[in-house]
């Protein structure tokens, strides 16, 4: 079995149909896709109010399903891809097999509710941008990436959606949410003690991984689906990342981050339209 | 009431636990270096082929299993200064080149199509033989003096019976044409023959060696 292992060869069985970041931000279904800045809604959150929310938390919860197989595969592969001693610390390794054992109960949990929700495995399509980040050939970068940048946004998810289960009385869910945000947690500790302990003495590696991660943040932020504004359907979960290690300053980074790229994202959305337009014209 | 000052035997009548065992704290270190070492190597597999296996429910299984192990070796590791071994990463090594060998040999298999192969080499050959090393361990080692060893080999044993009977289902659910069932008997076979070059986990002697017979 070779090491580094990469994301198109993620096995999956017949149902499950993968798609690339930007297959998946072109996608004219997403709320953030609407036509024109008058018709885009000015609150995307995720709420049982939402005219379209029984879908869009069926499909949010497909997206978790799929990441957790992923961050399952990141953590495995990350107990594989390096040598013990010389390339990543034997205790280091051991968090990571206790996270596969965590991630593989979050798929057990996601799928579950995904029945209890009622849709399908493979009903959506796979975002494989998840695994991407855990195919660094640095340990320290990996856990910047996934530990913290990935594993930051499951927090996000978690917290949104747990509140999704309160406000729509479904006690079944908010249960489930809140045990799998207190795994993530532990999951973002583990990446900012590691990150600290073995850059210690190595202020440029730590230097390269929190940048690798800011571009991980930006990723995940999926064109401002995750920010602190009402217009994101995803909120950034402060309480729950201060236990989880980030800093003030650090919160404030994502927030930051994310808000430019859902600012990114609009304009993005506004010059294909205007592009389209101007093409149609011309033909 | 009992008179609290009454003399009492220090061993209870039902207490039949004996002082003698098998293994100095020199064996006993080498072969928990041996475990350390193995259970590292499995650990590692599990978790990465994970991302190699297209069955869901066998990728959840492999992640659970994954921590199993490295569990075990966490145990191991901990256990090996308590053995007079300060330098924990001097022991743990395999028990010999042909174990390095049947580890090479049994993370060989990547394609999605070897799930079967990637099953039979844990479930079939390599749990099987933690299994029977762990057990002659526990049955040999000095009941008193080494008693934090049986208390770590019965917590793995326990893992290790349950994960053999998880990877034997999944096997079994698996195999369904005689050609898959060759399959599965190849590779068990090529392993076992590694594994059986290698003596066992902790080398020969692994299980003991059965003493000869008179009239033999």
């Amino acid at each position: 079995m070779r090491k580094f292992f990469p994301v198109d060869s993620l096995a999956r069985d017949s149902r499950f149909n993968q798609i690339t970041m930007s297959q998946s931000q072109a996608d004219p279904r997403s709320p953030l896709m609407a036509s024109d800045t008058e018709k885009r809604p000015k609150a995307n959150r995720l709420q049982p109010s939402r005219p379209d929310a029984s879908d869009a938390a069926r499909s949010l919860m497909h997206g978790i399903f799929v990441g957790e197989i992923q961050a399952l595969e990141g953590a495995g592969r990350t107990c594989h891809d390096f040598e013990t001693g010389t390339e990543a610390p034997f205790a280091l390794k051991l968090d990571m097999a206790r996270q596969a054992w965590d991630e593989a109960r979050h798929v057990e949990i996601s799928v579950k509710l995904s029945e209890w929700m009622g849709s399908e495995i493979g009903q959506y399509a796979e975002n494989t941008v998840l695994f991407e980040a855990a195919c660094s050939t640095d340990p320290v970068l990996r856990l910047a990436g996934v530990n913290r940048a990935l594993e930051g946004l499951a927090i996000d998810v978690f917290t949104t959606m747990k509140d999704f289960g309160g406000i729509a009385g479904d006690p079944y869910l908010e249960f489930c949410e809140d045990w799998m945000l207190a795994d993530e947690v532990t999951h973002v500790k583990m990446g900012s003690d590691w990150l600290r302990r073995i850059t210690e003495n190595d202020p440029e590696r730590r230097k390269k991984a929190l940048e690798f991660q800011s571009v991980v943040d930006k990723i995940f932020s999926f064109g401002g689906t995750r920010s602190d504004s009402q217009e994101s359907p995803i909120g950034l979960a402060r309480r729950f990342r201060e236990l989880a290690g980030f800093t003030d300053a650090e919160v404030e980074d994502i927030a930051d981050v994310s808000l430019r790229a859902l600012e990114e994202r609009k304009e993005f959305t506004r010059q294909a339209q205007a592009d389209a337009v101007e093409q149609f014209s011309a033909s | 009431m009992a008179d609290p000052f009454k003399p009492r035997a220090p061993f209870a009548p039902w207490d039949r636990r004996q002082l003698p065992g098998m293994f100095d704290v020199e064996e006993t270190a080498r072969r928990v270096g041996n475990y350390k070492w193995a259970e590292m190597k499995l650990f590692e597999a599990l978790g990465g082929w994970i991302a190699t296996v297209p069955e869901l429910d066998v990728k959840m299984r492999l992640g659970t299993h994954c921590y199993h192990h490295a569990w075990h070796a966490e145990l191991w590791h901990k256990r090996l200064p308590e053995l007079r071994e300060m330098n924990p990463d001097r022991l743990t090594v395999p028990a010999n080149d042909a174990m390095v060998e049947f580890v090479a040999a049994l993370t060989e298999p990547e394609a999605p199509e070897t799930t079967i192969e990637k099953l039979v080499g844990v479930y079939r050959v390599f749990i099987p033989h933690f299994i029977s090393a762990y057990t002659f361990h526990m049955n040999n080692t000095s009941e008193i003096t080494d008693a934090p060893t049986i208390r770590t080999l019965k917590l793995a044993l326990q893992d290790e019976f349950d994960d053999w009977r998880d990877g034997e289902m999944m096997l079994q659910s698996l195999i369904e044409t005689p050609e898959e069932v060759d399959r599965a008997a190849a590779h068990h076979a090529k392993l076992e023959k590694l594994m059986l070059a290698a003596g066992g986990i902790a080398g020969p002697g692994s299980i003991g060696n059965l003493p000869a017979v008179k009239g033999n």
